[in-house]
């Protein structure tokens, strides 16, 4: 192949297995947003308190960061579920204004908690290093074993969703809460699970990021607005879309970061959501509310 | 023989009556009681510079700064029922428009507030009119990324806005006259509330809040209402904008575009009570009250302590300050409050 052809599968590639993880952050978002209508604004620092986690177990015990994201995620996933239960669930089906100021008070403490315990320094988690090179094209291995992580995990979510009662439960609830709950789905429960779940894979996605990227208290913003993106692109509640809108982004911001700056990179999540938004207003596979 | 019979809709009337909460008779205050604490009040805000020092002085600036954020927020959101986190955007554009007129062109600074808040309006046209078409969550999570995109400009066009650095204005500031200009805004934008709230205006938006739908198909122009509110709100965080920037004599994008305006924004209009005319008033100023003592006492914690109280008030009043009163029969349940 010809270097310049060579360098764009490089790219398209780094950002592939980027999106992947975005994906687990979207899917998450979205599951929360289908069940319950709440649109959750802390939950990029959910994916930050789960970088976190893996840095610290990383750096106090050297604890290899994909067995850090073992422990981690169901962690997070009871802290999801006490979440739903002492806040989360009051707003369940209150006007809008509600869900979106309480959920921001929500990420505001945590931002702030961060930064008082652990300082706005950045951190990292020098796990993994070097490339794989495969017909010329270099390969980033943090970057690969993240997105085979973040791929199992997806797949495993979907088969969950697909195939199991439980899983089927929560679309069904998804899909109209009242008709669920007459059908004797226990809908509150279906919310606490919901609401871990989508913690859980908050956290996991921060884990696999903590290998990648520096962790900062504030990151949370900035990965929430690239989960925004990717809901918008691949329409809200759809999983499928979310998975195919996080590999778009990725792939995206690669380009973009490519050709200018990283700067740019981190706009492109939102100029991909605006130009979504006024061209499609109910996402560019999804069906308008 | 004849049985009496209950009409179906006999039968629902007195359902609905067995459901509707049991109001207690409102306390409706003396007119001349509203007027005398309204008098009151205006006497204390307006002799504020003679009798109060330096530093009192630009506390009341900046809670009146508050006060016209959430009044003109709750213009747009609280009668329409459609979530803006715009006022962050709003507000920096204001800020770097009035700071860039001052430093540049050397305009005098009413005259470049005043241009800001036009320049707000027109923007607010521009923005409103792809995006009010968006229905709730999506026009809420627009807006957020809008405001997010206009720090990303104002960082970048470095040629214009000195990127990160920040522009420094000359110190001139002239704190007791902005200190009156930024009475005289908030005075507007409450105003203006009051107005629209008692107008037929103020029906139709709510009729939008209740069920946009249903206010279409009885002939309430949505799209054009919701247009003209989104303007005449982003008006007033412009001209705060510009005022903020002569006050302070620094900005940078990180500052003035930060989400904290709109967030501490919908947080005071929320605890005074959207969608009335006293509440983002009465909120504003105690919220913000609150969070100088809290940020005096614990700057570090700061963020903490607001996330809490956020959490506090909309668990446990979700109808603000004002929902409460009014559900006590404190005060009348009328659109004039």
């Amino acid at each position: 192949m010809e270097g310049w052809a060579l360098t764009l599968v490089q790219v398209a590639i780094s950002g592939v297995l980027l999106g992947a993880v975005y994906a687990l952050l979207a899917i998450g978002l979205n599951l929360i947003f289908g069940v319950m209508r709440i649109i959750n604004i802390a939950h990029g620092d959910l994916l930050m308190l789960g970088a976190y986690a893996t840095f610290w177990l990383f750096t106090l015990w050297g604890v290899n960061p994909l067995l850090a994201l073992v422990a981690v995620s169901p962690g997070m996933f009871l802290l999801g579920v006490a979440l739903q239960r002492v806040l989360v669930d009051r707003v369940v089906g209150q006007p809008l204004l509600s869900s979106l100021l309480l959920t921001f008070g929500l990420s505001s403490l945590l931002t702030g908690l961060a930064l008082n315990l652990w300082t706005a320094n950045y951190r990292s988690v020098p796990a993994f290093s070097g490339s794989l090179v495969v017909g010329g094209v270099a390969v980033s291995i943090p970057r690969l074993i993240a997105f085979s992580v973040a791929l199992a995990i997806t797949a495993a979510v979907y088969l969950f969703l697909t195939r199991a009662k439980l899983g089927k439960a929560v679309r069904a609830t998804a899909q109209n809460a009242e008709v669920a709950l007459v059908c004797g789905i226990d809908v509150a429960r279906i919310r606490l699970l919901v609401f871990g779940l989508g913690t859980a894979l908050a956290a996991a996605a921060g884990a696999l990021l903590a290998v990648i990227y520096t962790i900062y208290p504030e990151m949370g913003r900035a990965f929430l607005m690239k989960a925004f993106a990717i809901i918008v692109l691949g329409g809200l509640g759809s999983f499928q879309g979310a998975f195919l809108g996080a590999l778009a982004l990725g792939v995206a911001e690669a380009f973009a970061g490519y050709i200018w700056n990283t700067q740019i990179a981190e706009a492109v999540a939102y100029v991909v959501f605006i130009g979504v938004l006024l061209v499609r207003p109910g996402g560019l596979f999804g069906t308008s509310e | 023989m004849a049985e009496i019979v209950e009409t179906p809709r006999e039968a629902a009337a007195e359902e609905t009556a067995a459901l509707a909460p049991r109001v207690r008779p409102a306390f409706a205050p003396p007119r001349a009681l509203v007027l005398g604490v309204l008098a009151a009040v205006a006497l204390v805000a307006v002799a504020l510079p003679f009798v109060a020092t330096a530093y009192v002085v630009r506390l009341g600036f900046i809670l009146l700064l508050w006060v016209a954020l959430a009044s003109s927020w709750n213009l747009l959101s609280g009668y329409t029922g459609y979530v803006s986190f715009g006022h962050a955007g709003f507000f920096g554009l204001g800020a770097y428009t009035g700071a860039l007129l001052i430093t540049r062109l050397g305009w005098p600074w009413w005259l470049a507030g005043l241009a800001a808040g036009g320049l707000g309006m027109l923007v607010g046209l521009a923005v409103g009119w792809p995006t009010l078409r968006l229905r709730g969550p999506y026009f809420a999570v627009a807006l957020l990324g809008l405001s997010e995109v206009a720090r990303i400009v104002a960082t970048v066009w470095e040629p214009l806005t000195r990127g990160g650095l920040g522009i420094t204005l000359p110190p001139t500031a002239d704190l007791v006259a902005d200190y009156y200009a930024m009475l005289a805004l908030a005075v507007a934008a409450t105003a203006l509330v009051w107005a629209v709230a008692r107008s037929r205006l103020g029906l139709r938006l709510l009729a939008i809040r209740e069920d946009e739908t249903a206010a279409e198909v009885v002939g309430v122009p949505t799209t054009r209402l919701k247009l003209l509110v989104f303007m005449l709100s982003a008006g007033f965080p412009g001209i705060a904008g510009a005022l903020y920037a002569w006050e302070t004599s620094f900005i940078d994008p990180g500052t003035v575009f930060s989400v904290t305006w709109s967030v501490r924004t919908i947080a005071s209009a929320m605890f005074g009570g959207a969608g009335t005319v006293v509440g983002p008033v009465v909120g504003a100023l105690g919220l913000n009250l609150l969070a100088e003592v809290l940020w005096v006492r614990f700057p570090f914690l700061h963020p903490v302590l607001f996330g809490a109280l956020i959490i506090v008030i909309v668990v446990f009043m979700p109808g603000g300050l004002m929902g409460l009163a009014q559900r006590r029969g404190w005060l009348p349940r009328s659109r004039a409050w």
